[in-house]
């Protein structure tokens, strides 16, 4: 008998031959690779397997070791493992198998393997291989599950094939048979484990084509499960042995050699074993799998549809698998199975605690049961069986016209909407059997659709139901968005924001770029269809027409900017419409990724929403009304100045002037006022004086470059020409222009009026010069007018600061009695507490004035320390005493 | 060579972006920030609850020039971002100390 060293020269000297062997598959086998790279293979993983199977068999057959070792002496055989020996060999797939021996593992098998696997090695294959002997794999398959699994897996491929016979028969008699529920449960435990670890594959951007949920590992599963409980043999089986039907079986067969396909073409782009698909190699497998472009998509959006779709088909078998072997969560915590029942006749609580229907005639005579079995799987909290869900799909066309218009139906599919699903995502499985896309037909569009960017992770079906679950998640518990939760119960009528959450993206079905738009439109047919009262669909199509808004405008222009916050709040025009929009602009970006909504971007939409929900609320700013008024006084204007309305010169006057200005001074004042503007060029400010013919009073408009001090300078040299101001209103426009208006009493010297007016425009000028110190030279005769104007105060004098009725002002309004030179001084107090007037509005009655003050501090903020507001109150207070 | 940040309003974004290409400028780092200054934050209340924004949200630029270009950038930065009001933000200019392109290994000037 030879020994080992001569077993190794003989191994040596036959190299050759052997290197020849796998030479020869390496060539078939880069054939086979091209012949499937042109979609000329069919079964690619299958003859790949075969050819490999070849090599074995001619190494096999050429072994000198073998032939030393003896066939009668000490038998083996060469059984293929894993994916290899399911016969879905991969390219980057590692080759795995098992030298299986009779009795022992000889000393010679270290040679064997050097004969037979290292020429693979050599060639550049992954092998693993282990050498066993009977017992030994017993052993080892009774001990550890992956190995059970493996051997359960095997096919013998050549060699002394009882061998192979007896470890199976072994396992299964032995070691199954009385393990089997154990088995099973370490297998599911190992699925939960995985689907943890890689996500759930059918919608993500990236999907790990083996070890998500949906992939190929769920496919493996059932067959070893199969096989534990029934023995399987070959995937058909699964339909033979009842566990899935015909049908099912062959959509699951044409779902895996999807992923099949799709995944050695993956290995062969990344030049080794990976299963993710990183987007860089999702286009070029795209161009080559789905040509076609499609409805202006492009091939990889649709290619990832489609796999996602198989993926879906994938995971949709695996979990009915699963619950009707009873694996799937079947109750809370624990609590007794017993108990739930129907209450719907026609509908059963089947014993595996599922819902099913009675018969196929009951469905056919009633198909309202077909969406009363959703209703009673939210209502009992358990799930639908496999042959209920194959029923729904079987008799889909039932879902027809006069289905859909039936309001009790529409009734139950808006309790549907409304109820939050704790275990069971009812919204969910009306998606996946087919019964959504049935009832509402536009969802077809956006079944399985990905948006192809990194910003969307899920396609937008699976987003739109995710938006729902978001906003009734988000309503139900505080959970850290207090506000959200406030508004939510708030809502008169939840199904308007729901409706907008399910039907918000339905535009992006159709080409067309703006998906906001066409979205409206899409909704407003739907809900008609449905036979919504008209306010209902207007609110809703409303919100999907404008879901982009608030996030955009938060994020693209200036919210500090009150005339931001006012065109919002005329654009959105009511407070439930804004809360709703609200409400669906955070469900959506929360459902679409976490890049799209974070902690940054949240705060600013809140500030947006906040500021125009106060605009509103305490508006006249941004009522209809105020609307209607401003767009009245353009045309006007328009008319009193004769110019085109496109014209630059008009729109940039128009420009600039602000929502209050254009509200409170009517049209023809505002002509006027432009007119004085064009003659101000570079003087600091003009001034024009009116007779006010009904009161006898005079109309002084002073249009100025504003400057902190302004107003306080020009009441200041008011006083000093003893004129007495009775009513103001001071403005300012975007462009730092200040508009000021007095009523002042007439001057008492009618005759030399004009004079006068010069006089006090020079006295004016000098002020705004810097030449003149009004406050010294108002002091005495300040002083002096307190003293006539003491009074014994029936009413008591008040300051008050306000800074909750705007967002963008300090609001101070001052209630005194009157005396010459108050408004100076009060102004004059606000310039040296460094706060700077954007709007004024000064009344006088008799004796009494009520002066309000739009304010911001001279670095544009609101006055908000609690320290400086109660300080300008009594600084105030003070010059107000007349005592 | 000189890293410039710059502290934005986020609505301004494009427009500097946009001034930035004008000079020849095609490349920057952007990041979503959070800060104050003498612009404090303010409060909202709804309903009794207080929003109060500490942190207000503004966009960091960041982008590495030759330093010849530096005051360039300043100005173009400064004046596109300017709205006169306050929070408006602020430029810095640091050293840099060396630069590689990754895929090329090329260093210095030529890797910005």
């Amino acid at each position: 008998m030879p020994g080992v060293e001569q077993i190794d020269i003989i191994a040596g000297a036959d190299r050759n031959v052997k290197e020849s062997i796998s030479q020869n598959l390496l060539i078939k086998r880069e054939h086979l690779i091209s012949s499937f790279l042109d979609k000329r293979e069919q079964a690619f993983t299958d003859k790949l397997s075969l050819l490999i199977d070849d090599y074995f068999r001619e190494s096999y057959e050429n072994s000198q070791v073998g032939l030393a070792l003896g066939m009668i002496k000490n038998p083996y055989a060469i059984v293929a493992l894993g994916g290899y020996g399911r016969r879905e060999q991969c390219i980057g797939s590692d080759i795995d198998i098992l030298f299986l021996f009779k009795d022992s593992v000889p000393r010679e098998a270290e040679a064997l393997i050097q004969e037979i696997v290292y020429p693979l090695w050599d060639a550049g294959f992954d092998v693993g291989h282990s050498t066993r002997s009977v017992k030994e794999c017993i052993r080892m398959a009774g001990d550890d599950i992956e190995t059970l699994m493996a051997i359960l897996d095997g096919r013998f491929i050549c060699g002394m094939s009882n061998l192979f016979v007896q470890v199976m028969e072994h396992l299964r008699r032995k070691v199954i048979r009385s393990r089997s529920g154990k088995i099973i449960s370490l297998i599911v435990e190992d699925i939960n484990g995985r689907h943890d670890r890689f996500g759930d594959a059918s919608y993500l951007l990236e999907p790990n084509l083996k070890e998500g949920k949906g992939g190929l590992r769920d496919y493996h599963t059932m067959l070893w499960i199969a096989r534990v409980k029934s023995d399987l043999r070959q995937p058909r089986d699964l339909e033979y042995l009842g566990y899935v039907s015909e049908k099912e079986f062959e959509a699951l067969e044409d779902s895996v050699s999807y992923l099949h396909a799709v995944r050695n073409r993956l290995h062969h782009l990344a030049g080794r074993k990976c299963d993710q698909l990183y987007m860089e190699y999702q286009k070029e497998i795209a161009d080559v799998i789905t040509i076609v472009k499609k409805d202006g998509k492009q091939p990889v959006e649709l290619f990832l549809g489609e796999l996602h779709g198989h993926m879906a088909c994938i995971k949709q078998q695996h979990q009915v698998f699963l619950s009707e072997m009873g694996f799937l969560k079947l109750q809370k915590k624990g609590r007794g199975i017993l108990g739930k029942r129907s209450g719907v006749s026609g509908i059963i609580v089947t014993k595996r605690n599922m819902l099913d229907f009675v018969s196929l005639e009951a469905v056919l005579k009633n198909p309202e049961l077909m969406i009363r079995i959703f209703e009673e799987s939210l209502r009992l909290s358990i799930p639908i069986s496999a042959p209920a869900k194959r029923v729904i799909k079987e008799l889909d066309y039932l879902i027809s016209g006069q289905f859909r218009n039936d309001p009790s139906i529409v009734n139950i599919f808006e309790k549907i909407l409304l109820t939050v699903s704790s275990d069971y995502n009812v919204l969910n499985e009306m998606m996946n059997t087919g019964f959504l896309t049935q009832f509402i037909p536009e969802l077809k569009g956006i079944q399985n659709l990905i948006q192809y960017n990194s910003y969307h992770i899920y396609p937008v079906d699976k987003h739109s139901l995710k938006t729902v679950e978001t906003a009734k998640k988000l309503g139900m518990k505080a959970n850290g968005h207090a506000l959200f939760h406030e508004l939510y119960h708030e809502l008169e009528d939840r199904r308007i924001l729901l409706w907008a959450c399910l039907l918000h993206d339905i535009g992006k079905s159709l080409p067309s770029k703006n998906h906001a738009e066409s979205g409206m439109i899409q909704a407003r047919n739907i809900l008609e269809r449905f036979a919504y009262p008209k306010a209902f669909v207007a609110t809703v199509s409303f919100l999907v027409g404008e879901h982009l808004y608030l996030i955009k405008t938060a994020t693209r222009r200036d919210i500090q900017d009150e005339e931001t916050v006012i065109s919002v709040a005329r654009r959105i025009s009511n407070i439930d419409q804004l809360k709703m929009l609200y409400m669906l602009t955070v469900a959506d970006a929360m459902a679409t990724g976490e890049k799209a909504w974070n902690d940054w971007t949240a705060s600013l939409v809140r500030d947006l929403f906040l500021k125009v929900l106060k605009i509103l609320k305490t508006g006249e700013l941004a009522t209809p009304e105020a609307t209607e008024i401003i767009a009245r006084k353009k045309n006007e204007l328009l008319s009193l100045r004769g110019i085109n309305a496109s014209g630059p010169e008009f729109s940039d006057s128009f420009e600039v002037m602000t929502p209050r200005y254009l509200l409170y001074v009517e049209a023809k004042d505002i002509n006027a006022h432009i007119g004085l503007y064009s003659k101000l060029g570079d003087k600091p400010f003009v001034l024009d004086v009116e007779k006010d013919e009904s009161s006898n009073t005079r109309i002084v408009t002073i249009c100025a470059k504003n400057r902190n001090g302004l107003f306080s300078m020009i009441a200041g040299g008011f006083t000093l020409n003893s004129l007495d101001i009775l009513d103001a209103q001071v403005f300012t426009w975007r462009n730092g222009i200040a508009i000021d208006v007095f009523h002042v009493t007439p001057p008492k010297d009618k005759i030399f009026e004009d004079e006068n007016w010069q006089k006090t425009e020079n006295r004016l000028l000098d002020i705004l010069s810097d030449k003149i110190n009004l406050a010294e030279k108002l002091k005495d005769r300040i002083l002096k007018g307190k003293e006539e104007k003491r009074h014994t105060s029936k009413r008591p004098l008040r300051v008050n600061v306000d800074n909750d009725s705007s967002s963008f002002y300090t609001i101070i309004e001052v209630f005194a009695y009157d005396y010459p030179g108050l408004l100076f001084s009060v102004t004059h107090e606000l310039f040296k507490h460094g706060i700077d007037i954007h709007m004024a509005k000064i009344a006088t009655k008799i004796d009494q004035v009520v002066d309000i003050f739009y304010v911001r501090n001279f670095s544009g903020d609101k006055i908000e320390s609690r320290e400086e507001t109660d300080r300008i109150k009594s600084d105030i207070l003070n010059i107000l005493e007349t005592k | 060579m000189r890293k410039i940040e710059a502290i934005i309003k986020p609505f301004k974004l494009d427009e500097v972006k946009e001034k930035l290409n004008e000079i020849g400028i095609k490349g920057m780092t952007v990041v979503e920030v959070k800060g104050y200054g003498r612009q404090k934050g303010h409060k909202e209340i709804y309903r009794g609850a207080e929003y109060q924004v500490d942190f207000i949200p503004k966009i960091k630029l960041e982008i590495v020039v030759a330093a010849e270009m530096v005051e360039k950038v300043i100005e173009t930065i400064a004046n596109a971002a300017n709205s006169g009001k306050i929070g408006d933000g602020k430029i810095f200019v640091l050293p840099v100390e060396q630069a590689v392109r990754v895929r090329t290994g090329e260093r210095g000037t030529e890797a910005i």
